[in-house]
């Protein structure tokens, strides 16, 4: 199956503020054979067009203007649950970077990042693979260190020793292929370790949702 | 701008005034039903009832004058005062020599504090001794009258100062705010500006890197601007956190060492505040490490570093990419007495009372610090 093949069918939405970039992005994916269906330069109208072009990948910009892309990771995820979210930042900011992941999205990768890793993480994304910088795999890790450290909920997921393993040897920049090697596991456990890692951060942002409900007493009638 | 003419003082002064305006009502309730109440000992009642009548139409007039800033001119305060010291030295000719207490009674007390609002001690202190003076010179004075007089002086000198005080302190509050908004508002826009810079950068190097020759060049120059420009953001931004001074923070020392190219820092979201010396110490160990990558692995050599803090310790990591030290080649530089870069790693962390562990293998060469926390300062998320 060539790459062509395999983008067919994928359906990608750009949100991006800067039209220079947007239009490189655009092109670069529309040359690897996705289909563009969608663009937007801010949270409004990506939101507006959102329901209309039924992306499977967002490629999404976190710092466009209001509102922001971790509020927009956030809606989409939530009207769309099966939709997959890849962040794009240019800074880097690590708060965004992290309230972005726990809002739902499934990869995160610096603006400078070359073509080729964009549409390797495009593709990755796609396959509803997370796509872990070494940065953000570090954030990720001190994000369960604080947890475990202020438990709120006992039932809250906490990661394994051997996902907290998996992590770490994500943050320092080895690859899954390295990390199976070193670990003597298949490629695809590691994948799932990390899958679960994202999933564990994300069920934590739902349990945050509950209890921010109840808590404001919206279930209370 | 004058502590007293500022937008928070006028505004403390409006709801002074207006609790003024229901204090003046009150009073003047109250001198009207004791001058009712003893309406016969007047000696000329229509007169009696004339200033009572005055009265009412200046606690009207005072209600509506005050409420605005702009009439609450010098004319207005010293007619204010003017008329209850007037009242004051009629009560003997309308109520006769031997009654005891005042024509308008307590209702002078609300132009005392309107004193004390408008210009603070000095005013409360002026006006007090005007009233005071006023009440003394009408009738023979007693030991009690001598206490009221000393009352409205020490009074109106106490609400002028809590005046001023409350004044004050609005003014400051409201300064204050504004520092932190326009700051906040700086930071926005740098963020903003940072931002757009660093898109056109990551731009330039995509698009020099697609299309070669010179511009690959250009494009490899503006990758390590934009690496340097995000480095010193997250340094910058760390260091807004405001901590005690031999308190640092280490994620921002250490993503410092992210502008050179070849460097990944991957730390916690939340500042690890750690002593400066402790900080200093993990730092120099850390560069040693980076700078034996790209002396055994070769000047581009990608190295990553990654920090963990736990409440009672920190673990730091340093991972070159390389092809990982031969077996026996650490014995023989033992052996030949040159362990110098290692052994040099290992003494800073045994200094601080923490492990260092050199691994070695097919995935590179990878040290690990672990160093005990001490107790870290407030708001540490530790």
């Amino acid at each position: 199956m060539s790459a062509v093949e395999a983008a067919a069918v994928v359906r990608v939405m750009v949100v991006d503020d800067q039209p220079l970039w947007r239009d490189a992005v655009e092109r670069d994916l529309a040359q690897a054979g996705y289909s563009v269906v969608a663009v937007a330069a801010n949270g409004r109208e990506a939101l507006a067009r959102f329901p209309a072009a039924r992306p499977d990948v967002v490629v999404l910009d976190l710092q466009i203007p209001a509102p922001d892309g971790v509020e927009v990771t956030g809606e989409i995820v939530r009207q769309d649950p099966s939709v997959r979210v890849l962040v794009l930042s240019a800074s880097g900011e690590q708060g965004d970077v992290l309230a972005a992941v726990t809002a739902g999205a499934t990869g995160y990768l610096v603006k400078s990042a070359s073509r080729e890793e964009l549409l390797a993480a495009v593709r990755r994304v796609a396959q509803g693979d997370p796509v872990f910088t070494p940065g953000l795999a570090g954030l990720v890790l001190g994000e369960f260190q604080r947890r475990s450290e202020t438990p709120l909920d006992p039932a809250e997921p906490a990661l394994t020793d051997r996902e907290t393993e998996v992590l770490r040897m994500v943050a320092k920049g080895m690859s899954y292929r390295q990390i199976a090697e070193r670990l003597v596991l298949s490629h695809r456990t590691v994948q799932n370790h990390v899958q679960n890692t994202l999933r564990k951060l994300q069920m934590h942002n739902r349990v945050e949702l509950t209890r921010y409900a109840i808590e404001r007493g919206l279930d209370a009638d | 701008m004058s502590p007293w003419s500022s937008p928070a003082a006028t505004a403390v002064d409006d709801r002074l005034f207006r609790a003024v305006a229901v204090l003046r009502v009150v009073l003047l309730g109250n001198t009207v039903a004791m001058s009712v109440v003893r309406a016969h000992g007047f000696e000329r009642p229509i007169a009696g009832a004339a200033c009572l009548v005055v009265m009412a139409l200046w606690t009207g007039f005072a209600t509506w004058a005050y409420a605005a800033p702009r009439r609450r001119t010098p004319a207005l305060l010293v007619a204010d005062v003017g008329l209850s010291l007037a009242l004051l030295l009629a009560t003997p000719w309308v109520k006769g020599d031997d009654v005891s207490m005042s024509l308008p009674g307590y209702w002078v007390i609300a132009a005392l504090v309107a004193w004390g609002i408008a210009y603070r001690t000095t005013g409360g202190l002026v006006a007090g001794v005007l009233l005071a003076s006023a009440d003394l010179a009408r009738q023979d004075v007693d030991g009690s009258d001598y206490g009221n007089a000393f009352l409205l002086v020490i009074g109106g000198v106490m609400v002028g100062y809590m005046c001023g005080s409350l004044q004050r302190m609005a003014t400051e509050r409201d300064e204050a705010e504004r520092a932190a908004a326009i700051a906040a508002e700086r930071s926005r826009l740098a963020r903003a500006v940072h931002d757009g810079v660093l898109q056109v950068l990551a731009l330039v190097q995509r698009r020099g890197r697609e299309l070669g020759g010179d511009l690959a060049d250009l494009g490899r120059l503006a990758g390590e601007q934009e690496r340097q420009l995000r480095g010193l953001i997250r340094a910058e931004d760390a260091a807004d956190a405001a901590l005690p001074r031999e308190y640092v923070d280490l994620v921002a020392e250490l993503a410092r060492l992210e502008r050179s190219a070849c460097v990944t820092v991957s730390a916690p979201a939340f500042p690890v505040e750690l002593p400066a010396a402790v900080s200093d110490e993990l730092v120099a160990a850390t560069r040693a490490c980076l700078d034996n990558v790209r002396r055994h692995v070769g000047e581009d050599a990608s190295a990553w570093v990654l920090l963990q803090a736990f409440a009672d310790r920190v673990e730091l990591s340093v991972r070159d990419d390389g092809p990982g030290i031969p077996t026996g080649r650490l014995d023989e530089a033992v052996a030949q007495g040159r362990l110098g870069v290692s052994e040099s790693i290992r003494g800073r962390i045994a200094d601080l009372g923490g492990t260092a562990t050199l691994v070695t293998g097919s995935f590179g060469t990878e040290w690990e610090f672990v160093v005990p926390r001490v107790a870290a300062p407030l708001g540490s998320a530790s």
